[in-house]
């Protein structure tokens, strides 16, 4: 395979909006998972063994429930006859098409997604001793200062371990897109599948797979050098 | 510098059992008062309610006479001293050290001048760029207290914070902080269930017991004179013998008069006696407290041997230095040093 | 212990957020509507009845049944060796191992699928069964290997020494020491093994051949044609199941397990 096919892949648009949008689609949504994770594995950490058992097994089952049981619960929330619309449909107000939009393959990869993040977030916070907390406290930092001041950057670790696994997931994730995303908002897998199996386009298929495994790699390189960088002073 | 009180002070974890019970207690200012107890005694409990994570279910707690118990904890202002030392790990010593100083909003060169100041006092400063994972115990030790001290506490709070160290260094570190703590004049209150540890840094000791303070006073009030068989037993009070009062007069079981100076007024107590103020005697000894025993074992302790003999009202540790040898079997006679005997 | 009102608020918001789909689709279950809607009209197990009438479901749901158990035992049966290997013996090569293990992050399913495709269904042209059965033993080696591995992390290996010097033969040491004591991290990388091999879809979409389908894709192709709550009395079956796992690992392990 020459060199040409791949410069071709980026200069075609049709391929390049597909590409260009799975990476903002990955990159938003490992922001987001990031926004809510953080906060929420935090709670889970300081609560008691017990209720922390609790909490965390919520937070699997989403995860070990199958990813089209998952995208098919967001149809009927998302959907023209979904929650959203019939609650909209009360105050009169006209149906939004939310289905089959960026929106909706953005909040079904949120939702696979999410629980990855708070988990890898859990495993790290609940290590870091509660007498950091309040060693800070006792030098005069609220709570919201000592969070922000030795919760946070002790958890760098695991905030970027997250996000590597959040960012490639949804970057590759498969199944999402192609019952939320519909054929106008393709990902590159969704985009992989119909060129292998729907239009016999071998090479195309060949060359966006390639394209795929490379960025995921580039991307983890990319966040563990950044993670070697702010962890110099070395973490434990 | 402040003078801490505690008044009736009630904590319950699960809102049924109380770890604390009705708690009173008075730190003068610039003194170093040792709280002292096995584990789960309330020592830590304490500490912890003092520094403001614990609020208390009932009673009050105030710092130069102006009620503390409401203020939350970063408002204090009081230094604190982990037993993990929880220094931050993402922070170098320096940085360590400068943290509550940066959150007083201080400008760069105080906070330079003062973080030099006191890593200077506590020998740190060729560690200062060192990350903590970089430091030995004495030293992370040392940056814990260093943090603590340089926000100018009120109150010095210290959570076994020699507990960590390996005995030699423990030794050390127990005359620095001693050291420190007198230079600054702070009030200090150290928590800590090594009786050693305590006696040797403490101005004043509450030995601490089930939530409640069993005795306070003076270190050598409390060694000498321990006024419960609790207190007697934790700092090493290793004989203890029924006795009943016949006539006035204290006896034992079966009969041996005992004489003191002070017999009190119970009609039946406790004598408590160390080891090392029981004497072995002559057979044709003639004199006052004098018990008989056999010797069950005998063990080499370096400068003495102890002999752990059995008599009629049970077993008698002593301490013999007077180097004559005797062997298990063998019948001593011991006497009591009146001057040390303790009733409890 | 206190906690702020903030964080506390998120915390909420997202386990709402993580639990709302699901009870939603849990209650579309039990409608009488035949089109997904709310509120909900009347009580009816018909749907239910219906997932027990579609062939597709029965049969995709017996493949994958099978398949996730043959793939896991074969995976365990190679994997556990390996990662015993992998962590006793300083092996030449040993990182590169580790990073194939780590692979699944690395190489999409959606290519490993893709690629699988051309090489077992193009070029060896085997059955679908076979083909099958190798993707989903690709999929689950190495979530054997890394949990396996991870417990035998913890292993004091001087017991299996102890165990030798007593006069044990290596291999029956292998199994008289060893496992017995990574056997929790044993049970830990089947569950999740049989899970992922169970609820995969890129692999099998590639793979599956005609009226040979796993339940997933089987679901997936229904999803695309008919929109009724058989989908979601499946669901419920389905999560009735991964309830049932997660209580089984919960009593046997704890639910960490799952987590490493």
């Amino acid at each position: 395979m020459s060199l040409g096919r791949y410069l071709s892949f980026f200069s075609d648009t049709y391929y390049l909006n597909i590409f260009v949008r799975t990476i903002r689609v990955s990159l938003i949504c490992t922001l987001v998972c990031m926004i809510l994770g953080i906060p929420t594995a935090y709670f889970i950490s300081r609560t008691s063994k017990k209720v922390r058992g609790v909490l965390m097994a919520i937070a699997i089952f989403p995860m070990l429930t199958n990813s089209v049981i998952r995208a098919f619960a967001w149809i009927n929330v998302l959907g023209k006859n979904g929650i959203i619309n019939q609650i909209l449909g009360i105050f009169n107000i006209e149906p939004v098409s939310m289905l089959y939009t960026e929106f909706s393959v953005l909040i079904g990869t949120i939702y696979l997604f999410l629980p990855l993040m708070i988990i890898t977030l859990v495993g790290v916070m609940e290590n870091i001793d509660n007498d950091m907390m309040e060693a800070a406290e006792s030098l005069g930092a609220n709570r919201i200062v000592a969070f922000f001041k030795v919760i946070l950057p002790m958890s760098v670790p695991g905030i970027i371990t997250g996000s590597v696994l959040v960012f490639t997931g949804a970057l590759t994730a498969y199944t999402t897109p192609q019952l939320l995303g519909g054929p106008s908002n393709m990902l590159m897998s969704t985009l992989i599948y119909q060129r292998a199996m729907t239009l016999n386009d071998w090479t195309s298929a060949s060359v966006i797979a390639l394209i795929m495994i490379v960025t995921t790699l580039i991307v983890m390189k990319g966040l563990n050098y950044v993670a070697s960088k702010l962890d110099k002073r070395g973490l434990e | 510098m402040a003078e801490v009180r505690l008044e009736n002070i009630t904590v319950s974890y699960d809102g049924k059992n109380n770890v604390l019970e009705g708690l009173n207690l008075k730190v003068n200012e610039g003194e170093l008062l040792a709280l002292l107890g096995p584990s789960g005694c309330g020592k830590t409990t304490t500490l912890r309610v003092i520094a403001g994570f614990i609020d208390p279910k009932d009673g009050h707690m105030y710092c130069d006479d102006r009620d503390f118990t409401r203020i939350p904890v970063h408002k204090r202002n009081f230094g604190l001293v982990f037993q993990s030392y929880a220094l931050f790990p993402h922070l170098n010593v320096y940085e360590n050290v400068a943290f509550g100083l940066k959150l007083r909003k201080m400008d760069k060169v105080t906070i330079e001048k003062k973080v030099t100041e006191i890593l200077k006092v506590c020998d740190l400063t060729e560690f200062k760029d060192r990350l903590p994972k970089n430091l030995s115990g004495g030293q992370r030790q040392r940056v814990a207290l260093a943090r603590a001290l340089v926000i100018e506490p009120e109150l010095l709070l210290l959570d076994e914070p020699l507990s960590n160290l390996d005995a030699k260094l423990r030794l050390n570190m127990r005359v620095e902080i001693k050291r420190i703590q007198k230079k600054l004049g702070i009030t200090t209150v150290f928590v800590t269930h090594d009786q050693e540890e305590c006696f040797s840094i403490s101005d004043k000791v509450a030995v601490m017991n089930g939530g409640v303070i069993e005795q306070f006073g003076t270190p050598e009030e409390i060694y000498t004179r321990p006024k419960t068989e609790f207190v007697a037993r934790f700092i090493g009070f290793e004989n203890f013998i029924k006795l009943h009062k016949v006539d006035g007069v204290l006896e034992c079981a079966d009969g041996t008069k005992i004489s003191v100076d002070d017999s009190g007024d119970k009609d039946e107590c406790l004598l408590t006696i160390r080891p090392d103020d029981i004497k072995i005697v002559a057979d044709d000894y003639k004199g006052e407290n004098v018990l008989c025993g056999e010797v069950v074992v005998r063990t080499y302790l370096g400068k003495s041997y102890q002999y752990e003999t059995m008599t009629p009202f049970g077993k008698v540790v002593v301490n013999d230095a007077s180097g004559t040898l005797y062997n298990t079997g063998d019948k001593i006679r011991m006497v009591l040093d009146k001057a040390k005997i303790v009733l409890v | 212990m206190k906690k702020g009102g903030f964080i506390t608020i998120v915390a909420v918001l997202v386990f709402v957020f993580l639990m709302f789909p699901l009870v939603i689709i849990a209650c579309t279950a039990f409608n009488t509507a035949p089109t997904i809607s709310f509120p909900i009209q009347g009580f009816t197990l018909d749907w239910f009845k219906n997932v027990f009438a579609t062939e597709s479901f029965i049969d995709g749901f017996k493949l994958s049944f099978t398949l996730a158990i043959v793939a896991t035992l074969l995976a365990l049966l190679v994997g556990v060796p390996a990662a015993y290997a992998l962590s006793r013996f300083s092996i030449k090569g040993k990182k590169f191992l580790k990073n194939y293990f780590l692979s699944p992050t690395i190489i999409p399913g959606i290519v490993l699928g893709y690629a699988l495709y051309q090489f077992i269904v193009l070029t060896l042209k085997m059955g679908v069964i076979e083909g099958l059965l190798i993707g989903h033993f690709m999929v689950v080696l190495p979530y054997i290997i890394r949990v396996v591995g991870s417990s035998l992390e913890q292993f004091d290996f001087s017991i299996e020494e102890m165990a030798w010097t007593l006069g044990c033969p290596k291999i029956k040491a292998f199994f008289k020491v060893v496992l017995p004591n990574i056997s929790s991290g044993i049970v830990a990388s089947f569950m999740l093994a049989f899970i992922n091999s169970f609820n995969n879809i890129p692999i099998s979409m590639f793979l599956s051949g005609p009226g040979v389908r796993t339940l997933p894709t089987a679901l997936m192709n229904y999803i695309e044609y008919f929109y009724d709550p058989t989908v979601s009395a499946i669901s419920v079956l389905l999560m009735i199941g991964t309830i049932l796992i997660m209580v089984l690992v919960e009593k046997t392990l704890g639910i960490g397990a799952l987590t490493k």
